[in-house]
């Protein structure tokens, strides 16, 4: 521990302002409020702060950042922008451990390169807490006093500050910029020690259990009638709670063309899990459209989901998400109390869990930069659906496995999660079975054989199809749901003697939106698939000869061993349901039902929070699951 | 290809909107290399009935308005609202709540029988509208935006969110915690809460979220000091329309 008198420190912050080789930030006063800025002076800072508007995660995570620049003559680019190292001062312990939070989120499974880049090239220096802002509950989190995450901490001792070193870099900042600096005496020590125990003291708020029961107590609460309707009944929907919030890290990414329309920036801006459309997809279909899901989502999410996959509370206790909630129901540790009182009046007991298994691997960076792609063929299907083969300019094959989807982009509107139709056996190209639904899908049929798309991926989690050899598979499309299932499907006939028995059911709404229809009626030619189409109805100008009903009515026409079979689903989402209570009904069991979700997959590699159902991200460890697995996950099916 | 040819046409309305776009500046060139403006009383003395996208500021308040609407309808490809009054029905829907004949003797005074006048409503309420612009007045911002939007073959890309991410995006301090009343959290954003940057309120003129939490908001209002009835006139200066539909 090092001291420094109060006046060596403000010329050691005003050398660093002078040096100008990095941005110096500070809280400064923000009219009544507090928030971190650009330093002009020493003076402006206020260390005695209560909590800032926004969190320091700005500097890393910025409200607007670019991620790719676009030009129709050229491509798609890495943003190029040179970092410029920054110090920031004044950071309290919560936002310093809010930050190592944030850290794990963006570098499961890749890192985000423009987080990591900012971060590594800045300088922390905390400062303990001196004034707690009444809302604040970060003694209860374990994030009040911390001797980690920081590269300098200071405490005030009145007319001097001692400095904690937590890392070289701040020790190397100290040497090079400040005056007059001693070792700690044992009598500062003990003070600094004193003044960390006042701070554990200093929280107005309290909690009437452990906090550390949280994930268990949430665990009991999810379905309990009633419970999230009254507490969000005055929610405003207006995303206030999270977009304050020192670990939300959810993001929109937006397209941003200039008046040329051929040149542009894809930005990535803050989003949040309460605004209305965050789960909803092109189709329209929202799948967390009322307020009180959406609320139960938020304390989900910070109190379990990321608990069970990070082993932390996704919360540091530093109250903004309260204070910037005008009806009042953001107070985390007033719905907690709430939640325990009403659990405990039910007679449930609530006892610490198990730790969760934590496995976070982490290779290599995102790629937000898409590769350029030719269209090569474009063949149109139904009125609203075409087929879009699909080459890489670099010549590399997309090396998807079945059932992965690629991010599709579009110059000047943006980018849209498609799956790949065609099996890893067909090279050289792919296929994209494209329904015209939002910006993006529209905008691609207008596009004509040669002209140039954006193609990220392949990612998520496809169909197993090495595990499924031998097995007899039972294949049940809904409409468009045959996009996907497809990749599977023709791989399975390109090595027909690996699998069993083969079998197709597949419903549309009428006999014009059947998709691949060459495809279907040489199907119904071969001896070793067994295909079953069904319509849902068949107008009078219209011929049909096959079955008529919903897909449902096709199960009970098929004769199979469920034992040996494995049923592989995709449709809408209304469809499963159905499906599956009638696979059920033909002892199908639960590990023999193989499905594919649809959610908005925005970011494609587990960052932005828009394709999330409880716990996990469609985009990542979807789209294809099991149901056994999936099946107690109340917001899946 | 031809550059798409615009026009713009005015109903009742201050004409502050179309003053907006007369006012680009820089970006009016490059505006230009997109599109051909073929009418446009504001900026100059040619008309044309052949345009592809007609935008109409102001709301409408007679019946032979309708008409002249229609008319655009029907010439244009795509009708975008700019403007309050136009896209919401804006403060002209204030005298909605008045007997209407008062309002004509207010206005006109003897001559009030010379004047029609009916309920003030936005373009909607009378001809389909492709996209809006909404503010009060829009911002140069949000109108390139929308004309780039349409321009692409694009759906314009407007909030359905409340004013409080822009503000909080923006790190404002909070309307209430500086002792002021504001509507920003059911109105909708994409003004980047400009009022609340320059440390006002934000009074609603873009009109309602798709789905607003009005009666938690009025609870709101009140509980940090408000009367009823100023929560109620607080909705009133640019919902009215929206709060009648509703």
């Amino acid at each position: 521990m090092r001291i420094i008198s109060k006046e060596d420190f403000a010329q050691f912050v005003n050398a660093l302002i002078k040096d100008n080789s990095m941005d110096v930030i500070g809280v400064k006063a923000k009219g009544d409020k507090f928030a971190f800025g650009p330093l002009e002076s020493a003076s402006d800072l206020r260390l005695d702060y209560d909590v800032t508007l926004l969190p320091p995660k700005k500097y890393f995570f910025p409200q607007r950042e670019t991620l790719v620049t676009y030009d129709t003559a050229t491509g798609f680019s890495a943003k190029n922008e040179e970092i410029k190292p920054s110090v920031i001062i004044g950071a309290h312990p919560y936002d310093i451990v809010a930050l190592l939070h944030m850290d794990e989120i963006f570098k499961e499974t890749k890192s985000d390169p423009y987080y990591f880049e900012k971060r590594k090239a800045s300088i922390i220096i905390g400062v303990n807490i001196q004034n707690m802002s009444k809302y604040c509950f970060a003694p209860q989190m374990g994030s009040a006093v911390i001797d980690y995450g920081y590269d300098l901490m200071l405490t005030d001792l009145g007319n001097r500050y001692a400095i904690n070193i937590g890392h070289a870099k701040g020790e190397e900042l100290l040497n090079k910029y400040a005056k007059n600096v001693t070792d700690a005496l044992a009598r500062d020590i003990q003070l600094v020690g004193q003044k960390k125990r006042e701070i554990l003291n200093m929280s107005q708020q309290k909690f009437d259990f452990p906090p550390e029961l949280i994930p268990e107590l949430l665990g009991k609460t999810y379905e309990e009638s009633g419970f999230w309707e009254k507490h969000s009944e005055k929610c405003l929907a207006c995303g206030s709670c999270v977009l304050v919030c020192p670990t939300c890290y959810c993001f929109d990414v937006k397209d941003d063309t200039d008046l040329s329309l051929e040149r542009g920036e894809r930005i990535r801006t803050w989003d949040g899990c309460l605004l209305e459309d965050f789960a909803k997809i092109a189709s329209g279909e929202n799948f967390r459209p009322t307020r009180p899901t959406r609320y139960r989502h938020r304390y989900f999410k910070k109190g379990k989901y990321l608990f069970d996959r990070f082993g932390f509370i996704s919360c540091v206790g530093c109250g903004r998400c309260s204070s910037n909630c005008l009806p009042d129901i953001a107070n985390p540790v007033n719905l907690f109390n709430d939640m325990y009182h009403e659990t405990v009046s039910l007679g449930m007991e609530v006892a610490l869990g198990a730790e969760p298994t934590v496995d976070i691997q982490t290779e290599g960076n995102i790629d937000y930069v898409p590769r350029l792609a030719t269209i090569i063929k474009k063949q149109p299907m139904t009125a609203n659906e075409t087929l879009f083969e699909i080459k890489l300019d670099d010549g590399s094959e997309l090396g998807h496995s079945p059932g992965q989807f690629v991010e599709v982009s579009v110059f000047g509107i943006g980018e849209a999660p498609i799956s790949v139709s065609s099996p890893p056996t067909k090279k050289g190209t792919f296929q994209l079975c494209v329904r015209k639904l939002g910006n993006v899908t529209t905008k691609l049929h207008t596009l004509k054989e040669g002209d140039k798309v954006g193609i990220r991926g392949p990612f998520g989690h496809g169909f197993d199809s090495e595990f499924l050899k031998g097995k007899d598979l039972l294949f049940v499309a809904g409409g468009l749901g045959i996009a996907p299932l497809r990749s599977l499907f023709n791989y399975v006939l390109d090595n027909r003697k690996d699998y069993g028995r083969v079998m197709l059911l597949y419903g549309c709404k009428e006999p014009r939106e059947l998709l691949f229809s060459e495809e279907m009626l040489a199907l119904a030619k071969r001896d070793d698939v067994e295909f079953k189409p069904t319509v849902n109805w068949c107008p009078e100008n219209e011929i049909w000869s096959g079955n008529i009903g919903v897909i449902t009515t096709l199960i009970p026409q098929v004769n199979f061993d469920p034992e040996t079979t494995y049923a592989v689903v995709c449709g809408p989402p209304i469809m499963y349901k159905f499906v599956i209570h009638d696979l059920k009904g033909r002892n199908v069991p639960d590990d023999h039902i193989i499905i594919s979700l649809e959610r908005r997959m925005k970011c494609g590699v587990g960052k932005c929070g828009h394709c999330q159902i409880n716990q996990i991200y469609v985009c990542k460890d979807g789209p294809v699951f099991n149901y056994a697995k999936i099946k107690g996950v109340p917001e899946a099916l | 290809m031809a550059k798409p040819k615009v026009a713009f046409f005015d109903f009742a309305g201050c004409e502050g909107d179309q003053l907006q776009v007369a006012n680009l500046e820089e970006e009016l060139l490059d505006l230009l290399g997109q599109v051909e403006v073929v009418t446009f009383r504001e900026v100059m003395k040619e008309k044309s009935d052949n345009y592809d996208i007609a935008f109409v500021e102001g709301s409408c308040t007679r019946l032979q308005d309708e008409e002249r609407l229609k008319q655009i309808r029907k010439n244009a490809k795509l009708v975008v609202a700019i403007g309050s009054c136009a896209t919401i029905g804006g403060i002209n829907s204030l005298r909605n709540d008045k007997d209407l004949d008062d309002v004509r003797k207010a206005v006109y005074g003897e001559d009030a029988r010379l004047f029609d006048s009916y309920a003030a409503r936005p373009i909607d309420a009378v001809i389909p509208v492709d996209a809006y612009v909404h503010g009060c007045p829009i911002t140069k911002e949000e109108f390139l935006s929308v004309v780039k939007a349409l321009l692409l073959g694009k759906k314009p890309d407007i909030p359905t969110y409340p004013v409080c991410v822009e503000c909080k995006k923006n790190e404002n301090v909070c309307a209430f915690e500086r002792g002021q009343f504001c509507v920003g959290p059911v109105t909708r954003a994409g003004c980047n809460s400009c009022c609340v940057n320059e440390g006002t309120i934000c009074w609603g003129c873009r009109g309602l979220v798709d789905n607003p939490n009005e009666n938690a908001h009025k609870e709101v209002l009140i509980k940090y000091g408000l009367t009823v009835d100023d929560a109620i006139n607080k909705f009133k200066l640019y919902f009215g329309w929206q709060e009648r539909k509703r």
